[in-house]
C-alpha cells in the first residue's frame, strides 16, 4: 500500500469477537477515500471496536479477534499474516479521545514518529514537522516556542498536536476516535473546521457520542446497534430523513 | 456579521444568502418586465416573464435545500438561527412575488390580443408604488436596515388606498360593458396582484426587523397610529 494506491476500505461479512461475546455482526460497507466517515450509535454498539479493527489495534487485546470476514484497504486483506503492523498503523493514523502528547518538546513529538520510521536527515525533519504543524492548523500557535514542553499547550492545542503527530508520517486513513470529548467548544470548532479542511487529503473516519458533531463534519454516516451496521448514508441523508425507524428513533432522542 | 471559526458554516451561509439575492432580483425583473409587457403592450416581454419564473422556482427549492442542510448540521442559534428561518420565509414571499408577476404577463398577453387600451397606464402609479415597496423590502434584508423593514407598513397603507381608488375606475368601466369586459377585468385582477406584491413586501420587511431586532411585529400594525416608530435593534 502506499499514499497513491487507493485507501478505500472494504468491510466483508466482519465478525468480531471479545472471547465468546461477539461485539460486531456480519458487517459489510464500503468507506470511500477522501471523505469523513462519522460513527455513531449508542455505547457498546460496537463502533470503536470497528474503528481499532482498521489499524489493528484490537491484536493488543487478549482474546479479542476478527472471528471471519474481512477487511480489505486499497486492496489489501489487512489481517492476513503477511500485512506489517507496523506499517498499516503508518498509513492508518489514530487519534484518540485524550490528547496523549509525549513529555517532551512540541517538536519532537512531531517528529517522533518520523525518525522512527524515516531516520533522522535534521533539514527534512524540520521541514516535515512544519508541514504537519501547518496542516493541523497549529503552526501560527506554536511555530515560536517549538522546543516548549508539548504539555505546556491547552487541551486543544495538544489535540491538534497528536493530530500533527499524524500526519507527519504521511498516513492515507486517519481514524479519530471521539477527538473532541475532552475539548470545550471553541477548541472542539478549531478541530472540526481541520477535519473539514483534512479531508482534501485524507480519508477520515470519527467515532463520535455527538450527533450534532457527526452531522457537522462527516460526509456519510454510520449507525450502529448492538453490533450491527443499521444504517450507512450520506450524512444529510441519514439526519434529516432516515431509512431504519432504529436509526430515527436514535436521532431523536426516542430510543429504547 | 463576525466569523464562524467553523469555516463550512459560513460558505453554507452566504451560499443561502448569495441565492435569496438572486431570488430577489429575478423576481423584481420579472415584475418590471410583465408590467411593461401590459404598459408597452409588449407580448414576447410577457413570454419570456412566464419562462423564467421556473428559475425563480428552482431558487426557492435550492435556499429551501441549503437552509434544512444548515439546520441539520449546524443546529443555528441567536441570529444565524433567525437568519436562516427569515430567509427562507422570504424566498416564499418571492416566489409568490414572482408567480403575480407571471399571473400579470399572463393578463398583458390577453390583453395585448385586442385594440390597444390607453387605460393600462391608470396602473403605473399602482405599480410604482408597489415596485418600490419591493425595493425597499430587499434593501432592508441586504442593508440589516430594520426601520427600513418597519416603514414599508405605511407605504403599503398608501398602495391599498391607490388601489381601493383605482379598482372603484376599473369598476366602473366594467359596468359601461362597452364589449371590453374581459380587459377591465384583467386590469382589475392586475391591480389586485399589485397590492398582494406589496402585502408580500411587507412581509419581506416584517422578517426583516425579525432578524435584526428579534423583535415579531406581525399583524400588529394594522393595530397601531401609523406614527408609531419602529422598535430599536
Amino acid at each position: 500500500m502506499s499514499p497513491e494506491a487507493s485507501d478505500k476500505i472494504e468491510v466483508r461479512n466482519l465478525h468480531f469477537c471479545y472471547g465468546l461475546t461477539c461485539a460486531l455482526k456480519d458487517l459489510t460497507f464500503d468507506i470511500p477515500q477522501r471523505q469523513v466517515t462519522a460513527f455513531i450509535g449508542p455505547s457498546g454498539c460496537g463502533k470503536s471496536t470497528l474503528l481499532r479493527c482498521f489499524n489493528r489495534m484490537n491484536d493488543e487485546i487478549p482474546g479479542a479477534r476478527v472471528s471471519s470476514g474481512s477487511i480489505h484497504i486499497g486492496g489489501v486483506d489487512i489481517q492476513h499474516r503477511s500485512v506489517d503492523v507496523v506499517k498499516l498503523r503508518r498509513e492508518v493514523g489514530m487519534v484518540f479521545q485524550k490528547s496523549n502528547p509525549f513529555p517532551r518538546s512540541i517538536f519532537d513529538n512531531v517528529a517522533f514518529g518520523l525518525q522512527l520510521h524515516r531516520g533522522t536527515n535534521r533539514s527534512l525533519l524540520n521541514q516535515a514537522v512544519e508541514e504537519a504543524l501547518i496542516s493541523a492548523a497549529l503552526w501560527d500557535e506554536v511555530k515560536d516556542r517549538l522546543h516548549e514542553s508539548a504539555l505546556a499547550l491547552s487541551g486543544g492545542q495538544q489535540q491538534r498536536l497528536c493530530i500533527a503527530r499524524s500526519l507527519a508520517v504521511k498516513p492515507s486513513i486517519i481514524l479519530m476516535d471521539e477527538p473532541c470529548s475532552a475539548l470545550d467548544p471553541i477548541a472542539t470548532a478549531k478541530v472540526e473546521d481541520l477535519i473539514r479542511t483534512l479531508r482534501q487529503q485524507f480519508t477520515i473516519i470519527i467515532v463520535t457520542h455527538s450527533m450534532q458533531q457527526a452531522a457537522r463534519v462527516s460526509d456519510l454516516t454510520a449507525f450502529f446497534h448492538l453490533g450491527e451496521l443499521i444504517e450507512f448514508s450520506p450524512t444529510l441523508k441519514l439526519f434529516s430523513n432516515p431509512a431504519h425507524k432504529l436509526t430515527e428513533a436514535y436521532l431523536r432522542g426516542t430510543f429504547g | 456579521m463576525s466569523q464562524h471559526i467553523f469555516r463550512d458554516y459560513d460558505n453554507a451561509i452566504q451560499h443561502l444568502q448569495e441565492d435569496l439575492l438572486t431570488m430577489a432580483t429575478l423576481t423584481r425583473q420579472n415584475l418590471e418586465q410583465a408590467m411593461q409587457a401590459l404598459l408597452r403592450g409588449d407580448t414576447d416581454l410577457a413570454n419570456t416573464v412566464i419562462a423564467a419564473d421556473s428559475d425563480v422556482d428552482e431558487l426557492e427549492r435550492k435556499v429551501d435545500q441549503i437552509g434544512m442542510e444548515i439546520l441539520v448540521r449546524f443546529h443555528p442559534v441567536a441570529t444565524d438561527l433567525r437568519l436562516i428561518i427569515t430567509s427562507m420565509k422570504i424566498s416564499t414571499n418571492l416566489e409568490r412575488i414572482s408567480d403575480h408577476a407571471v399571473g400579470i404577463a399572463k393578463r398583458a398577453r390577453k390583453i395585448n390580443q385586442g385594440q390597444p387600451m390607453q387605460e393600462v397606464q391608470w396602473l403605473e402609479p399602482l405599480y410604482a408604488q408597489a415596485y418600490a415597496l419591493l425595493r425597499d423590502a430587499m434593501d432592508s434584508y441586504t442593508n440589516h436596515d430594520s426601520v427600513l423593514g418597519q416603514a414599508l407598513h405605511e407605504k403599503d397603507r398608501e398602495l391599498d388606498r391607490l388601489h381601493k381608488q383605482l379598482t372603484r375606475s376599473l369598476s366602473s368601466q366594467l359596468e359601461l360593458a362597452n364589449g371590453r369586459s374581459a380587459a377591465w377585468l384583467h386590469l382589475i385582477f392586475i391591480a389586485r396582484s399589485l397590492e398582494r406584491i406589496g402585502d408580500l413586501s411587507v412581509n419581506i420587511g416584517e422578517e426583516t426587523v425579525f432578524l435584526e431586532s428579534a423583535i415579531n411585529i406581525r399583524h400588529e400594525y394594522r393595530k397601531q397610529p401609523p406614527e408609531n416608530q419602529p422598535p430599536s435593534p
